[in-house]
């Protein structure tokens, strides 16, 4: 017993730095195993105030490109209008839509906090659970996917990036079906992998990729990016790099979606798992 | 002795804050593999006093980590680099000491120590403590030799920026006497 008090006592300095070590690694791995850690996180409270003061600063810097987005967006939508389209009919018709029940709602956040200089990139939203925010939702911005939200509290909420070695956007080339799978390379925030498509998919550059009808996060359809590079991996196939549409590095509004239709959908599915 | 420990406490704060308020918004674009920030923050490790006490370094390391840490969603991972730099400091101080040792007055800066020994002592903590945390960033993600380019120019970017604080902090001696 004495000897073992002398071994630490001698050592005290090696032990201190190898059980902080050890409390580094606890927390990383915490981290990574998925949305368990609260604590050290940017949508905690107390930091995320922080960045909200911070971005109320900021985003003075942007008004104007960011009237402009959002200008062309109401343009855009007022333009898919009803009351923008002239009426060709005679008689005045009774609809009652029984075809289209609603399935995703959108719920606008401004983002307080953004990186692209990592290999794992987080977002901060200034929404949080009070505004109907859950993990799990989807999160898209005018210009096409950005993520996915990960943590929550009251106020603020932390967003997966596409921009995250660990994301997979599951996609389709809109020209043709072909189901593939968008994974961010690690480099620069303007361009990411496709991945899965067969070498006699027709692809050719300029097509575009968009969200499927797999993802539960997303709707279908909503833009990812354009084919920007055509290689061929291996023997059967082809490595695709696209030119994202959303721009990482300007990012301030976003919509994060929210499927009704999930609890449903979830239900079903994990019914299939418990037969196999 | 408490106006040493006032002194840190501020330094701590004010480094904090241009870190993560600051630096952390910029994204330098490197030669390969896209952007990264420079880590200004490790400045404040090596500027710690000489005399501290080994076990009160690493849990002022581990501290200072731990609140880059915070900001930036990234739990553990500088807290583990600045621990790194906070167990082999002494070590390393002791290596590059003079023959009759430190006295207990120097400070660990530009002026303090003489600009080369300073930037031999800043550059070779920068470098462990970039790869330490860009290693476990990437863990396997990217090739070795494009990590290596990685912290090599962010180690560059970062010891600029030292270099630079300690240009514009240093007091001016022959405008005193």
């Amino acid at each position: 017993m004495r000897n073992f008090i002398l071994i630490i006592r001698r050592y005290n300095f090696f032990i201190l730095f190898l059980l902080l070590q050890g409390a580094c690694a606890y927390l990383l791995v915490q981290n990574n195993s998925y949305q368990k850690e609260k604590v050290v996180s940017t949508s905690n409270a107390f930091v995320g105030r922080i960045y909200a003061a911070y971005s109320n600063i900021t985003d003075y810097l942007k008004l104007g490109i960011t009237n402009k987005a959002l200008s062309e967006e109401n343009a855009r939508l007022r333009k898919a209008d009803s009351s923008s389209f002239y009426d060709k009919s005679f008689r005045i018709l009774k609809m009652n839509d029984t075809l289209h029940k609603q399935q995703y709602e959108f719920i606008t956040a401004r983002v307080i906090n953004n990186s692209v200089s990592r290999i794992n990139n987080y977002i901060t939203l200034d929404k949080g659970s009070l505004q109907g925010i859950e993990p799990d939702m989807g999160v898209i911005s005018s210009n096409g996917v950005v993520g996915y939200v990960k943590d929550v509290s009251a106020h603020f909420s932390t967003v997966v990036s596409l921009l995250h070695s660990g994301f997979k956007v599951s996609s389709v080339v809109k020209k043709n079906n072909y189901f593939c799978s968008t994974v961010w390379n690690g480099a620069s925030p303007r361009f990411a992998n496709v991945l899965d498509i067969p070498i006699h998919a027709q692809v050719s550059i300029g097509d575009t990729i968009v969200t499927n009808t797999f993802s539960k996060l997303f709707p279908s359809g909503i833009l990812i990016g354009t084919v920007n590079q055509i290689g061929i991996k291996g023997e059967s196939f082809k490595e695709i790099k696209i030119r994202l549409s959303t721009d990482f590095q300007n990012l301030s509004y976003v919509y994060v979606t929210r499927n009704i239709m999930k609890a449903e959908i979830d239900t079903l599915e994990s019914k299939r798992e418990i037969v196999q | 002795m408490i106006g040493e420990i006032l002194i840190n406490f501020f330094r701590f704060f004010l480094i904090i804050f241009i870190q993560v308020l600051v630096l952390n918004q910029i994204e330098i674009g490197g030669p390969i593999n896209g952007y990264f920030n420079p880590y200004l923050y490790v400045l404040f490790l090596l500027m710690l006093p000489v005399n501290i006490n080994k076990p009160l370094l690493l849990l002022v390391s581990f501290i200072t980590g731990l609140s880059i840490d915070l900001f930036s969603g990234t739990a553990g991972m500088h807290a583990s680099a600045c621990l790194f730099i906070g167990f082999i400091r002494p070590y390393f101080l002791n290596l590059i000491a003079p023959r009759e040792g430190y006295e207990t007055t120097l400070r660990l800066n530009m002026q303090g120590m003489g600009a080369s020994t300073f930037l031999v002592y800043a550059l070779v903590l920068v470098l462990i403590h970039h790869l330490v945390l860009f290693f476990i960033e990437s863990f396997s993600f990217l090739n070795f030799l494009d990590l290596l380019l990685h912290v090599l120019t962010c180690s560059i970017a970062t010891l600029l920026l030292i270099v630079l604080s300690q240009l514009l902090t240093q007091k001016n001696r022959e405008a005193i006497s």
